[in-house]
């Protein structure tokens, strides 16, 4: 397979952890649409999901939300 | 609103500006997506800030991401992940000054032998509790590196379908515990990766270790943690 070589960096990849130019590399093959490597990027993103969510829940204060929906309210409302 | 309308379901009606719906959907993931905030962002403003603009940036996407049909929370997780990452490396930055970046001209230079070793003592202990809710990793001092591809607009195709999580979730604290599992350095390697947003270099730098050995240690716990998922997720038989 010609993209065996990158078999170990999606989910560095994804986590921001390798050079520049590996990232470069998996990004330019990616836009080629190799299949193998976007189901190992979706794998890869699954992989992010998993390790991120190990950090405990936190409910957050309710004026963030509220700040949220006025926010959204202000963007979704007509023009006066 | 019900609670019986799937994530996807309630993405369709934000992209219809259905207020209602991004509602029921804070409500649904803000805690896990705050928790993984605040745990990267040591700044309570600044890790709400951040939630914030991570669910505003789900409502304007919401037309794009709903037509894909990808989960809704990894896409929320991946996105806060990269958010707050890439907000600490911002604030290191300014905190730092150009006089005190690790990286120089884009090559790898850390600090002298000494001063690495005392950053490394320092750092077995905060990230002794790497992965149990403790937010004291996130104070360590990135070092200046480039965007992760995440914060770029994520690609709907790069998403997992909804199914694919679901799996995932019912199965959560299997995987985390053997998280835990891993070796100390492993695990340390991968808390700087994971919360710290360290590329493999800093990383070295950090726990003061070749950059061989870092890399190592990242890729084992990575690969460690991959085998772990497809065996348990039902994906993959071997390994476990």
């Amino acid at each position: 397979m010609v993209c065996q070589h990158l078999e170990e960096l999606y989910e560095l990849w994804l986590l921001g952890a390798i050079s520049e130019q590996s990232s470069r590399d998996l990004r330019e093959h990616l836009a080629r649409g190799c299949p193998h490597c976007l189901a190992r990027v979706r794998e890869a993103t699954e992989m992010v999901y998993i390790l991120g969510l190990a950090a405990k829940p936190v409910r957050p204060r309710p004026r963030v939300k509220s700040e949220l929906l006025r926010q959204i309210s202000r963007k979704t409302a007509p023009p006066r | 609103m019900s609670k019986e309308l799937s994530s996807e379901d309630l993405l369709a009606r934000m992209a219809r500006q259905d207020g209602a719906a991004l509602s029921e959907i804070y409500d649904r993931y803000a805690p896990r997506v705050y928790g993984l905030i605040a745990h990267i962002l040591p700044s309570r403003d600044a890790a709400e800030e951040t939630l914030q603009e991570v669910f505003m940036r789900l409502w304007s996407e919401s037309g794009r991401l709903s037509e894909e049909g990808g989960s809704v929370v990894a896409w929320l997780v991946v996105t806060a992940r990269a958010a707050a990452v890439d907000r600490l490396r911002s604030q290191s930055r300014d905190a730092s000054g150009a006089g005190l970046k690790i990286h120089s001209a884009g090559k790898e230079k850390g600090p002298d032998t000494s001063a690495r070793k005392s950053k490394a003592a320092g750092l077995a202990a905060a990230t002794a509790k790497a992965l149990d809710g403790n937010t004291e990793t996130a104070k360590l001092c990135p070092a200046d590196k480039a965007t992760t591809p995440a914060m770029r607009p994520f690609p709907p195709a790069w998403l997992p379908e909804p199914k694919e999580i679901t799996l995932i979730d019912d199965r959560l604290v299997l995987l985390h515990k053997a998280i835990n599992q891993l070796p100390k350095l492993q695990l340390q390697a991968l808390e700087l990766a994971v919360y710290g947003g360290r590329s493999e270099s800093e990383i070295a730098t950090e726990m003061g270790e070749p950059l061989g050995k870092a890399q190592r240690s990242l890729r084992a716990a990575l690969t460690f943690v991959k085998h772990r998922r497809r065996a348990v997720c039902g994906t993959w038989s071997a390994n476990i």
